[in-house]
């Protein structure tokens, strides 16, 4: 095998240490609301010019993985995600804190995080020409069944369906807003040039997340929401309960791997499958949304396996599928890196310390991981007079750094009012981010079938169905409703039992 | 002379030396540099070269900002609006300026609010066809849409992109359906998919399409590049469309003339620079340096051309 050959390389000292400081930085990073990945690359990408190729392109893939597992740091001990990918995180984890068990909610994470982070990275390097070809048969019409399917999933979270239609609703038409690309038609801009690139994701997720956590826990003293004197609990009570859930995290993974692999939306659309899919399967689903690990082994698994994935698509074509791989492509193409089947051929040198360097920074994350977690844990002991006055100053800096916009920051606190808001008033906000990052890709996919399918002399729904893949998507579309409509059924008989239970015993 | 006479001179004069002072001593703080797209694309990756080596020469720290959204025009408004002493600067890709505020209301005029002041590369635009394509070159791909029209579908991203085609399906009077991308990579994904029939997009994505399969038809410069021998320019098949994007790095316009002269000069002084020429190189950028007299004749005679297929297709915009 090749990569006996280049093992010197990637074993070299200034490699390495790009890898543990990429991954420590990635933790940071993301474990910061406000900050995300693609904030923490692009700030060191002009640092990577001067490094050599591999060491340069490691320290950034070490910050990508690192800060997919960071978000869910805070999300569970402060309910405060650092990223919409953390959301589950913090729905299950919270409630764990509270019931004073935020250790094993930390724990469960990075194991989930990085098995998740390995099934990833090991696809990237085995399969990346097939599944990168697959990749590519997904048109408009496959996206728009996919993304079809992603809204379907907000079914699927408890809760009232009237009020996460709602939300979903509103996340789709605040996806409108903008100068729309295909008619060039200004929508809902009010002449205002900020409101012409639309409302960016990442204020959105800061204002519904952390901001209106913060502001709705003003007033509050800290006893009132977490108990400090944690259980104790070891890894290896963790990691013995984990090989009980073998399905669970195989599924996670898988999911992550596979919906990472579509551009744009893979991400956050595998993270929430995969949370679903572990509520679906679970045989406690009436622990969901009051502290599952269950939860937390879906999301978290299926997080970090999107990493791996998402590269396939940049490695194997030069097609970057988010802003994240884009930064890491840019990277790329400074050290006269060619993208695409000839980078194996070309850089074998560069392509093989970088595939298999990533395996190692899923080894860094679960080190600083799984050792930091006794210092993260410190951060309950903050009162929440400092928490709270810190996490909205980061998330407003957070806001602004994404394109160095107030805009940007207005937007964070208007959503962050409205986040408080929904949060008395029982709206969900994670349907919310979903429809907004689902809206465009729903739009501009039928949109291009239209045309598409004009050009081609066939009627949109001839065209939609023309390739099997789309057939079978469509299908998976229609059992996926299938399937959210039992949950439902299955969480509203739960909650009838509940019910009657505690009138009996009242 | 009273005292207080005495100090009023005294401090206008002191006052007035300061200010050509501080001009002749320019830069003497750091310098912001606005790109209008986000990291890691192209124009991002030749500003921060470019401000690499500016920021050696004129020895202060360039600080490059991005500032993405509308398609640059967020960017390109900040640069306009900027304060113009010499100490914000912009580098964009011409002419992304001239398109967006001829087919849209902006609050920037390119001509009375921005100064231009030197081009680093020149990277045409070209014709893509799908790997697996009935045509392998303008030729048969001419016949084929003439004979089949409205049905080949050209995928375009970027303000360009679409001039570009427009241009080419008049050119050639035929008819092509035209979609819209939003960058790069999803056009690359759909022509590599072959979900679309060709694409329009720039030089840069050659390397990609074509070791995927795809097929470059040929490329809307004004002559053929020394980075692709093998591909065809459009005036050598007969088609006199040139069309270039070109990184250019623009001041404020009011930037006090001497401000302006040490720009141009330091921007000329580092425009041979081995090192800056090979990174260009290296990330597949054609470097084509125009100091601040040239580049300017450049973009009028170019704002001219694109006027009139602007005009042409008034109702696409």
């Amino acid at each position: 095998m090749e990569i006996f050959a280049f093992l010197p390389n990637l074993l070299a000292l200034d490699v390495l240490a790009a890898v543990f400081v990429g991954v420590l930085i990635g933790i940071l990073v993301g474990a910061v609301p406000g900050l995300n990945g693609a904030v923490g690359i692009s700030l060191l990408l002009p640092l990577t010019f001067a490094l050599p190729p591999e060491v340069g392109l490691l320290l950034l893939g070490g910050i990508y993985m690192g800060c997919m597992y960071g978000g869910s740091i805070t999300a569970i001990l402060i309910n405060v995600p650092g990223d919409v990918v953390a959301a589950p995180a913090a729905m299950e984890g919270f409630p764990l804190t509270q019931q004073g068990r935020s250790k094993e909610a930390l724990y469960y994470s990075i194991f989930s995080s990085m098995i998740g982070g390995v099934v990833g990275v090991m696809v990237l390097i085995l399969f990346t020409p097939p599944l990168a070809r697959f990749a590519l048969q997904f048109g408009p019409a496959e996206m728009f069944f996919v993304a079809l399917s992603g809204l379907i999933i907000v079914g699927a979270l408890s809760g009232s369906l009237w009020k996460a239609a709602f939300a979903v609703a509103f996340g789709l038409w605040l996806s409108t807003i903008g100068l729309d690309q295909i008619s060039g038609a200004d929508r809902f801009t009010f002449g205002e040039r900020d409101l012409r690139s639309g409302i960016s994701v990442v204020p959105v997720v800061l204002g519904l997340f952390c901001i209106a956590e913060m502001i709705t826990n003003i007033g509050k003293r800290a006893s009132d929401l977490v108990q400090y004197r944690d259980q104790q609990i070891t890894r290896r009570e963790v990691l013995g309960d984990m090989t009980r859930h073998k399905v669970l995290l195989a599924k996670g993974s898988l999911i992550g791997t596979f919906v990472g692999l579509l551009p744009g939306v893979g991400t956050t659309l595998a993270v929430f499958m995969s949370y679903a899919e572990a509520r679906r399967a679970s045989k406690t689903p009436e622990k969901f949304e009051k502290g599952s690990v269950e939860g937390i082994m879906g999301a978290e698994s299926a997080n970090n396996a999107t990493v791996g994935s998402s590269l396939v698509p940049l490695l194997a074509l030069g097609v970057p599928g988010s802003p994240t791989t884009a930064i890491i492509a840019g990277a790329l193409v400074v050290h006269g890196i060619i993208l695409g089947p000839s980078l194996f051929v070309n850089r074998p040198d560069v392509a093989f310390v970088f595939l298999y360097g990533m395996l190692l920074t899923v080894v860094a994350m679960g080190l600083i991981g799984a050792f930091g977690i006794k210092y993260f844990a410190y951060i309950l002991k903050i009162r929440m007079d400092f928490i709270i006055p810190t996490i909205l100053v980061l998330a407003l800096f957070g806001a602004y750094s994404l394109r160095n916009s107030l805009f940007d920051v207005l937007i964070a606190i208007g959503m962050g009012i409205l986040g408080a808001i929904f949060k008395r008033v029982g709206v969900p906000p994670a349907p919310v981010v979903i429809g907004l990052v689902l809206g465009p890709m729903i739009e501009t996919n039928l949109s291009r079938s239209l045309r598409i399918s004009e050009a081609r002399g066939m009627s949109l729904p001839e065209y939609m169905l023309s390739s099997s893949l789309g057939i079978g998507l469509l299908i998976g579309v229609l059992v996926l409703m299938g399937i959210v409509v039992q949950m439902r059924r299955r969480m509203a008989s739960v909650e009838a039992q509940v019910e009657a239970s505690r009138k009996g015993a009242g | 002379m009273t005292r207080i006479t005495g100090l009023i001179l005294g401090a206008s004069f002191a006052s007035l030396m300061a200010s050509t002072a501080i001009a002749s001593d320019y830069p003497t703080q750091s310098i912001t540099v606005i790109v209008p797209y986000g990291a890691g694309g192209g124009g991002d990756t030749v500003a921060r070269i470019v401000s690499d080596k500016l920021s050696d020469e004129l020895g202060v720290t360039i600080n490059v900002v991005n500032r993405p959204g509308a398609g640059g025009e967020i960017g390109i408004s900040e640069m306009a609006a900027a304060d113009p002493d010499g100490y914000t600067l912009g580098v964009f890709g011409y002419p992304d300026n001239f398109v967006i505020e001829s087919t849209r209301e902006v609050d920037f005029n390119s001509d009375e609010d921005l100064v231009v002041l030197a081009q680093f590369d020149n990277m045409p635009m070209g014709i893509f066809a799908k790997p697996n394509a009935a045509y392998s070159n303008m030729e048969e791909l001419q016949a084929y849409a003439s004979d089949n029209p409205a049905a080949l579908i050209i995928g375009e991203s970027g303000a360009l992109g679409l001039l570009n085609a427009l241009a080419f399906a008049d050119n050639l009077d035929v008819v092509l359906t035209d979609v819209r991308y939003g960058g790069g990579g999803d056009l690359l994904n759909a022509l590599l998919g072959e979900h679309i029939d060709l694409a329009s997009t720039s030089s840069m994505s050659h390397d990609p399409i074509v070791d995927a399969g795809g097929v470059p038809i040929a490329f809307a410069a004004s002559e053929r590049m020394d980075m692709f021998p093998d591909v065809p320019t459009l005036r050598e098949l007969g088609v006199d469309q040139v069309m270039e994007v070109g990184r250019v790095m623009v001041a404020p316009a009011g930037v006090p003339d001497e401000v302006l002269a040490r720009l141009t000069e330091a921007l000329d002084a580092i425009s041979t620079n081995e090192d800056m020429i090979e990174t260009f190189a290296n990330a597949s950028l054609p470097y084509a340096y125009l100091g601040h007299e040239e580049v300017n004749e450049k973009v009028e005679a170019s704002n001219v051309a694109l006027g009139a297929v602007i005009e042409a297709h008034a109702d696409k915009f």
